[in-house]
């Protein structure tokens, strides 16, 4: 056979914002019988052709199909949660003895009404809704293999009971929920209602009944051509898709005849006029931008800045943690110093003691926590640049033990320069502390504690005091100890890098300068230095009276004249 | 020295807030003598920072962990906030409790930490202490439990106070938070 059947009948998702009762689904059931798979070949042969010959067999099935159109086909528009009965249900719902709950008897109702209305529209094609048994209980025990005695486990009689669902109520007492989290004993029908999903979903059935042509309405030949699941949050989620480009899908039946169906869904919802969704986006981007103002407001959009002319660098830092030092009960002392062309507000400070903190083992280590806070506001003139090389400050730090005895010992000494860029750094920084020859020391700082110590912390370092050629250390003995770790997060802020992109990169390349020659920055300097000129010269050019300008101009015209 | 008191104030043409995101968990928490642990945390802000939706304080569930190894419990962190400056940077202030088998709640430790200012997510490991008490109070301690607390959380967050403290390392504490700026760059703010 020619057809194109569609083979995907998984599940298909859309969301929709519009109300859901405006869906609607077409549904085109057709039974396939040799005759019109004939017929189909010929009419595409025919339209292939173009001829007139077959003409007589074109008119023909539809001759054929007379006397009952409808079992052939059937094609029915339903919307969402439309009821259309099935014969069982329609014959059932006839007689009001059969009716038990308030639902059947509105379906009672509805028959009857039905009935003096002439008969159902519809024969084969009927739906079970979200209050229907069927979507409630029974499609959880429909057989899933092709086993022949297959029985529901406990599991799936369970599940049976849950209803897929939440009921409305449980958003009124939902300030009474927040105060109890468990509900140690459960009611059943607490369970019922609260078991397995999250979202509210509504269910919809799109059922055929294929039973052979004068014997409708046995559940065995009731099948299903379309499940619809709809969430509160507008998910619509089709079993299977709707077809719309793609072929439509087979249907086999079981059975002592094979017969064969196709159907087609297609989705006939109306859709919204232009102008409608039009004005609807606009009252959207109005409330949005609304929202958008709202927030402002709360806010304020002047946004504190450095002044003018300034690198403000913020660092936002911590002293996390000491590890293996030699003695107990450790504490930091540190400073940040500054310098040439740094600076910071004066209320800053720029040194702190951490409190004393007692190791513990991790790892066959010693460690310290800290977490000890330290926030810095450091600013850097712009002008540095003209300059050799701009350094970048450094904390400088002391490791500190105390004793029982409240005497304190020297643990390390250490630094840690301060980022250049921007962004998150963990450091972890090795210390040392200064030994005299001999063990005299060493026994003194054991029994008694104290050591030799650094007058001057930036000894460390390059120390500040220093002149000279070359930085000797001779004679100076070492005992390497444990390390700090310090986390950093830096920002960077200026004006300079709202200039634009070239502006930026120079203000980077202050910064990248350190790691580069002295000619690459000598070079640097030269070229900042034209563009220094070339600003100031522009600035003059601005600033002269337009009069000035264009007497200048008009000489200039004479001359050439 | 005194460029920080007269700061100009900087508008753009079209009025937009410079806004951060902070979505991430808190893990859990490792390396503390017992287990059955929870965790308070909140978040302190400059004057200048708003807070637009989102939560910034809280308390996890006490969880008691199968394999005494972690306590987990991905306890969720969302806050949006807005600012006008740079200073007061959110901060993070834990506290780890351990609760025990008679239902009376101790401190196990403080923490601190920064939110990193660079846009991303980060794993952080934010490491606790906890004040140390008297000698007899130690002794105490180790039968009864309980032990010595802080009086206000304002020595956690700053640092000028805190060498009156004598305290000990204990656990540390597992996070993971993802970090959106927005509008920064507007500003002439550099993150990364």
């Amino acid at each position: 056979m020619a057809e194109d059947w569609n083979q995907d009948v998984g599940e298909a998702v859309y969301r929709s914002r519009d109300p859901i009762k405006n869906l609607r689904i077409r549904v085109t059931l057709q039974r396939v019988t040799p005759a019109i798979a004939l017929v189909q070949r010929v009419q595409e042969e025919d339209a292939n052709r173009g001829g007139l010959e077959l003409q007589a067999l074109h008119n023909n099935p539809e001759a054929n199909r007379g006397p009952h159109p409808n079992e052939e086909k059937e094609e029915v528009v339903i919307s969402w949660q439309e009821k259309l009965y099935s014969q069982f249900e329609y014959e059932l719902y006839q007689n009001e003895a059969a009716c038990r709950t308030p639902l059947d008897h509105q379906y009672y109702q509805d028959v009857l009404s039905l009935e003096r209305g002439g008969g159902r529209k519809n024969r084969r094609i009927f739906t079970y809704t979200d209050h229907d048994r069927y979507t409630n209980l029974e499609e959880h025990s429909q057989s899933v293999t092709t086993s022949l005695d297959e029985t529901p486990t406990f599991l799936v009689e369970r599940m049976a009971n849950v209803r897929r669902r939440r009921q409305d109520k449980r958003q009124i007492d939902g300030v009474g929920m927040w105060h109890r989290f468990i509900t140690w004993k459960p009611s059943d029908d607490f369970i019922r209602s609260n078991h397995i999903i999250n979202t509210p979903v509504q269910t919809m059935y799109i059922m055929a009944d294929l039973g052979p042509g004068g014997n409708l309405g046995l559940r065995e030949h009731e099948h299903v051509l379309c499940t619809v699941r709809v969430d509160a949050n507008g998910v619509i989620t089709l079993k299977p898709d709707v077809t719309g480009t793609k072929g439509p899908y087979r249907l086999e039946v079981e059975g002592e005849k094979r017969q064969l169906w196709r159907y087609t869904l297609q989705h006939v919802s109306e859709s919204v006029q232009k102008e409608e969704q039009e004005r609807e986006q606009h009252i959207y981007k109005d409330l949005y931008s609304r929202h958008k103002e709202y927030l402002n407001s709360l806010v304020g959009s002047d946004f504190e800045m450095p002044p003018a002319g300034t690198l403000r660098v913020f660092i936002n830092g911590e002293i996390v943690s000491a590890q293996e030092f030699e003695y107990d009960n450790l504490y930091v002392h540190f400073f940040v110093e500054l310098p040439k062309n740094w600076s910071s507000p004066g209320f800053q400070e720029l040194s702190g003691v951490t409190q004393t903190c007692r190791t513990k083992t991790r790892a066959r280590d010693s460690v310290a926590y800290f977490c000890y806070p330290f926030n810095f506001e450091l600013f850097l003139s712009e002008e540095a640049d003209s300059e050799e090389t701009t350094q970048l400050p450094v904390l400088f730090f002391e490791v500190l033990s105390l004793d029982f005895w409240q005497r304190y010992r020297v643990e390390g000494y250490g630094s840690v320069v301060l980022p250049g860029t921007p962004g998150m750094h963990v450091l972890t920084a090795q210390t040392w502390r200064p030994v005299e020859l001999g063990v005299l020391t060493e026994l003194k700082r054991f029994f008694i504690g104290g050591s030799p110590e650094l007058e001057d912390l930036t000894y460390v370092r390059v120390p500040e005091t220093f002149q000279g050629q070359r930085l000797s250390r001779l004679g100076f003995r070492t005992k390497s100890s444990g390390s700090l770790t310090v986390r950093l997060h830096c920002l960077h802020h200026s004006r300079s890098f709202l200039d634009g992109r070239s502006l930026r990169k120079r203000m980077q390349s202050v910064l990248d300068h350190l790691g580069h020659s002295s000619q690459q920055s000598s070079i640097q300097n030269v070229l900042d230095a034209f563009q220094r000129a070339r600003r100031r010269m522009q600035q003059a050019r601005d600033s002269l009276p337009l009069d000035i300008l264009n007497t200048s101009k008009a000489t200039l015209e004479q001359s050439t004249a | 020295m005194n460029s920080h008191t007269h700061e100009l104030h900087y508008s753009p043409t079209c009025a937009v807030m410079a806004e951060v995101h902070i979505i991430g968990q808190i893990i859990g928490a490792s390396g503390f003598p017992q287990h059955s642990l929870f965790c308070k945390w909140g978040v302190h802000t400059g004057g200048a920072w708003k807070l637009l939706s989102g939560v910034v304080e809280g308390q996890t569930q006490v969880d008691h962990p199968q394999n005494d190894d972690m306590a987990f419990w991905s306890h969720p962190i969302d806050m949006h906030f807005a600012t006008k400056g740079l200073q007061g940077w959110p901060k993070l202030h834990l506290q780890v409790w351990h609760q025990d088998t008679f239902g009376r709640n101790e401190l196990y430790g403080y923490s601190f930490l920064h939110i990193p200012s660079t846009p991303g997510t980060h794993s952080l490991l934010s490491p606790t202490w906890r004040p140390l008490g008297t000698w007899q109070e130690q002794i105490c301690q180790m039968f009864v439990g309980g032990g010595p607390q802080l009086k206000s959380s304002s020595l956690i967050y700053g640092g000028s106070d805190r060498y009156r403290l004598q305290t000990v390392a204990m656990g540390q504490v597992h996070l993971q938070l993802t970090v959106i700026l927005r509008n920064f760059e507007r500003y002439g703010v550099e993150c990364s």
